[in-house]
């Protein structure tokens, strides 16, 4: 199992919510985060002025999914959430010990 | 039955429709009793359970959510039911069912607006499955009205596919003519919109693809993939995946054609009869076919029976007026074909009333409508081969019938576009008529194996139209047109087009000024119908060279049009020139040639001077001094950056100054979006051609290919000595992948080869790929010809 980690621009938020539910993806949590990309990720001195950084508006998806679904998930994200400009965002990928269900213990991939 | 053995039993007999009925019994048990449970004890007023949409028309495929509608007396009653509910559903879950529900009153379910068209769709098929009755009956039949939702949410969702069954990887739920398409006849029936059709085999055929899709996906997967169509094809023992996608478009065709004339009918209806009068089209009815609302019908109901050849003047009048036929029209053709059939047996020749259909202004609708009726088959039965035929090559997007459809449309729609070379040339080109039916034929002989198509179809062709009585003029000009169609194709991809030889080849091939004219616009055709987006300005731009040299050669032109720049101007700029070859001066203008100068100057401080540029594509130019790899180097950066190498060439003077350009397309649009990527992009040139960064490093930046076994098994290598006076030819066809031009390039260079171009031709996941190469300035002998091909071939195969 594998959990996606997405994080996206905000008006892209429903494109990739509507393109993993047209892939069968229901379980997703998405959360409205702050944060900046590498390019504007370091703080320089610029002629004698600090430069500074702004924190952007993005959205996070987060998911857990089975291994073999793992590649038709990342086009599908990438896919949506591409506008081809700087900051459209990043997906990273982790590998998932167990799932559990809390209501009645079910274990692994018939958890997610 | 459990789950399992439904699965087992429909694996074993292929029988979808018991399949998803059983499916539905078992789930109708296991949702009463927990209904009967958690809901009927706890819960104390009037309440009905449900079933509606798939599951509701006990079509329950093996992975489909279930619909479940909880009907309560008002909105009072929610809170009393709120914890039973949740415990009913937890034990459907618990169950592994996929649930879809929701709670409604009567109110709700009758009440239609746009905002709720969904759910009363839904409840077109409904059926209770516990609870109180007179609650349920409470829910009437939705009004007619609910037809204009239905209309508006299929053309939605035919638009999101582009209006067209042909995708190569269709949606069998959701894609025009899958079955959401008959689910739509059905609810407009159901509301008193036509009558209920004769859907014919298509639906046995869509049910079962679903059925093996949801069991081979575990899932509500409808996607008929690549993948799936190769698993299916071998488990129903098709005779190959192209074959079963052969049945599955001949079942989607027929749901899609009765889809849209039931909307368009459904359009018209709704059409005030006012407007009818005041309808213009109306005024182009004659003596045997009336227009009436822009469609056209016959006058007559008894002309067809005493004069079936009236089909071919109906024709005539649809190419004429460009007007569709009217529903009513198209049944009566269809029920009169074998009348028509025989008609034509008595009347041949009918060569010259077909061909007056061909020269009307709107003959590509002509043709299309003639397909559609079958009527083009009645003319020639040897196009019956091409129906519904699919050749899968991954980039093909249409079946055959389609491809040479789209063909005709997109070379007669030429004529309406303005300040177009092609359009000119479509519009100046008295021989049209003839080139559609050369283009009617062209592919007809792709159903037969083995021989090479074009010599079939060639075949097929004269036969056919000696038949019907062409003449002896029109039968070469079609015969050569099937004959060499492939010819421009070949020479744009696979051939320097700045090199004279090609030029007097093609020239050579096509002998005069109206026929080539009549092979570009054929080409034009050809390559636009494969899919929407294979005529790329690069392409295209390729194709008008073509033709503009060849013009030029057949005028002899050639010569006095393209002089060679002189080597002229200061000793520096001739000491740059001094040994660059003829093709240099042949391909560059004295702008390009002064540029190149400039980034030499530049080159002297740092190695390597670097310059990019858009015009149709992107243009790199690279000027270094010679070095191992460089060419190899500049191909993999590239690739590393997503772009698609189109063309690349290479000279080098006597001084050891290399000057590499690279045409390549950007398809993310990345240096477009981003202005400062063409820096980076330069940046990193450099860089690598300084040995800062590897090739190695850069290529981890692109995803993996996964290797495909059988498309590397089938990759082709060879070389040719005789298409060129100067270079040997070698030619690859193999699976495309980040990095194999920098393989390829990298094997010829480490066995003393000099790339002189390289033109690539991608096509789907397919690389095709000539590279022109020498030896100390001179071509190959065969000996080495052979061995270095033999050496790109291991790369070719992915050794």
């Amino acid at each position: 199992m594998k959990k996606i980690e997405a994080i996206v621009q905000p008006f892209k938020m429903e494109e990739v919510k509507e393109a993993l539910k047209g892939i069968g993806i229901d379980g997703i949590t998405i959360s409205e985060v702050r944060g900046h990309g590498r390019q504007k990720g370091h703080k320089e001195v610029y002629r004698g002025q600090e430069y500074n950084v702004d924190l952007l508006p993005k959205v996070k998806f987060e998911l857990v999914i089975s291994d073999s679904r793992l590649n038709e998930v990342l086009d599908t994200i990438t896919a949506a959430a591409r506008s081809g400009k700087i900051g459209d965002g990043k997906i990273f990928v982790f590998d998932v010990a167990e799932v559990i269900r809390i209501r009645n213990g079910d274990r692994g991939e018939l958890a997610i | 039955m459990t789950e399992q053995e439904i699965r087992y039993q429909f694996f074993l007999t292929r029988d979808a429709t018991k399949a998803i009925a059983s499916r539905t019994l078992r789930v109708d048990d296991l949702v009463r009793h927990a209904w009967e449970q958690q809901m009927a004890p706890a819960v104390k007023g009037p309440i009905a359970l449900l079933a509606v949409g798939g599951y509701g028309r006990r079509e329950l495929f093996p992975c489909s959510d279930i619909d479940l509608l909880i009907l309560t007396p008002d909105q009072n009653s929610l809170a009393a039911i709120k914890e039973p509910l949740s415990l009913f559903l937890r034990d459907l879950w618990d169950q592994n069912l996929r649930i879809s529900q929701s709670v409604h009153d009567p109110l709700d379910c009758n009440q239609i607006d746009s905002s709720n068209a969904e759910l009363a769709v839904s409840l077109l098929d409904r059926r209770l499955l516990a609870g109180d009755e007179s609650l349920f009956r409470k829910i009437r039949d939705p009004r007619p009205d609910l037809g204009r939702n239905i209309v508006e949410l299929t053309k939605a969702r035919h638009s999101q596919f582009n209006n067209t069954i042909y995708h190569l990887e269709p949606n069998v739920k959701d894609s025009p003519g899958g079955l959401r398409d008959l689910q739509v006849l059905r609810w407009l029936s159901k509301l008193g919109a036509g009558d209920q059709d004769d859907l014919g085999d298509g639906i046995p055929v869509l049910f079962e693809i679903r059925c093996f899709l949801h069991y081979l996906a575990g899932r509500d997967d409808n996607k008929f993939s690549f993948d799936r169509q190769d698993e299916i094809a071998e488990l129903i023992g098709a005779a190959s995946p192209e074959d079963l996608m052969r049945q599955y478009y001949r079942a989607v065709r027929g749901i899609a054609r009765l889809a849209n004339r039931r909307l368009e009918r459904f359009e018209a209806k709704r059409s005030s009869l006012f407007s009818q009068f005041r309808d213009r089209t109306a005024r182009l009815s004659n003596s045997e076919f009336s227009v009436l609302h822009g469609t056209v019908f016959f006058r007559s109901t008894l002309a067809l029976e005493s004069d079936p050849g009236i089909i071919l003047r109906l024709y005539d009048f649809v190419g004429r007026h460009g007007l569709p036929l009217a529903t009513d029209t198209c049944d009566r053709v269809e029920r009169s074909i074998d009348g028509f059939k025989a008609w034509v047996g008595k009347n041949q020749p009918v060569w010259g009333a077909f061909l007056e259909i061909l020269q009307q202004p709107h003959a590509a609708k002509a043709v299309r409508a003639m397909h559609e009726s079958h009527v083009l088959e009645v003319i020639f039965p040897e196009l019956l081969e091409m129906d519904a035929l699919v050749i899968r090559d991954f980039y093909h997007r249409y079946t055959v019938d389609e491809h040479t459809l789209v063909a005709i449309e997109t070379v007669l729609g030429l004529r309406d576009q303005k300040d177009d070379g092609f359009a000119e040339l479509a519009l100046e080109t008295p021989d049209l008529d003839l080139l559609i039916v050369a283009l009617l034929f062209h592919d007809v002989g792709k159903a037969a194996p083995g021989e090479g198509h074009t010599v079939v179809s060639q075949r097929i062709a004269e036969s056919a139209l000696k038949r019907t009585g062409i003449g002896e003029r029109e039968l070469g000009v079609v015969c050569f047109l099937i004959g060499a169609h492939l010819e421009l194709s070949a020479a744009m991809n696979g051939r320097d087009l700045s090199d004279p030889t090609t030029i007097r080849d093609v020239a050579a091939k096509t002998a005069t000024m109206e026929r080539l004219k009549l092979l570009t616009l054929l080409t034009y055709g050809d390559i636009s119908a494969v899919n929407p987006a294979a005529m790329t300005p690069w392409r295209r731009q390729l194709l008008w060279k073509l033709y503009t040299e060849t013009y030029a050669e057949l005028t002899r032109e050639l010569t006095a049009r393209t002089p060679l720049p002189e080597v002229h101007g200061n000793a520096e700029r001739r000491h740059f020139l001094t040994g660059l070859p003829p093709r240099y001066f042949r391909t560059h203008t004295n702008a390009e040639i002064d540029e190149h100068l400039k980034l030499e100057h530049e080159a002297r401080g740092q190695g390597v001077a670097v310059s990019l540029v858009k015009s149709t594509a992107w243009v790199l130019t690279v000027v270094a001094g010679d070095r191992r790899f460089l060419f190899a180097s500049i191909a993999a950066t590239l690739s590393s950056f997503g772009f698609n190498i189109l063309k690349a060439e290479a000279f080098s003077n006597a001084h050891g100054t290399v000057i590499d350009t690279f045409t390549f397309a950007d398809p993310a649009r990345n240096l477009e979006l981003n202005p400062d990527e063409a820096k980076q992009v330069t940046r990193t040139i450099v860089r690598v051609l300084n040995g800062e960064i590897t090739v190695d490093h850069l290529m981890t930046r692109r995803p993996q290919v996964k290797p495909d076994m059988r498309a590397l098994a089938a990759a082709r290598t060879t070389f040719d000595n005789q298409a060129s006076p100067s270079a040997t030819l070698i030619e690859l066809v193999t699976q495309d992948r980040p990095g194999l031009l920098y393989d390829v390039a990298a094997r010829i260079s480490e066995r003393g080869g000099n790339i002189e171009v390289v033109l690539v031709d991608t096509e789907a996941k397919k690389a095709i790929d000539v590279f022109y190469v020498t030896k100390g300035g001179v071509k190959l002998s065969d000996e080495e010809a052979r061995e270095l091909t033999a050496a790109v071939s291991e790369v070719a195969r992915g050794l």
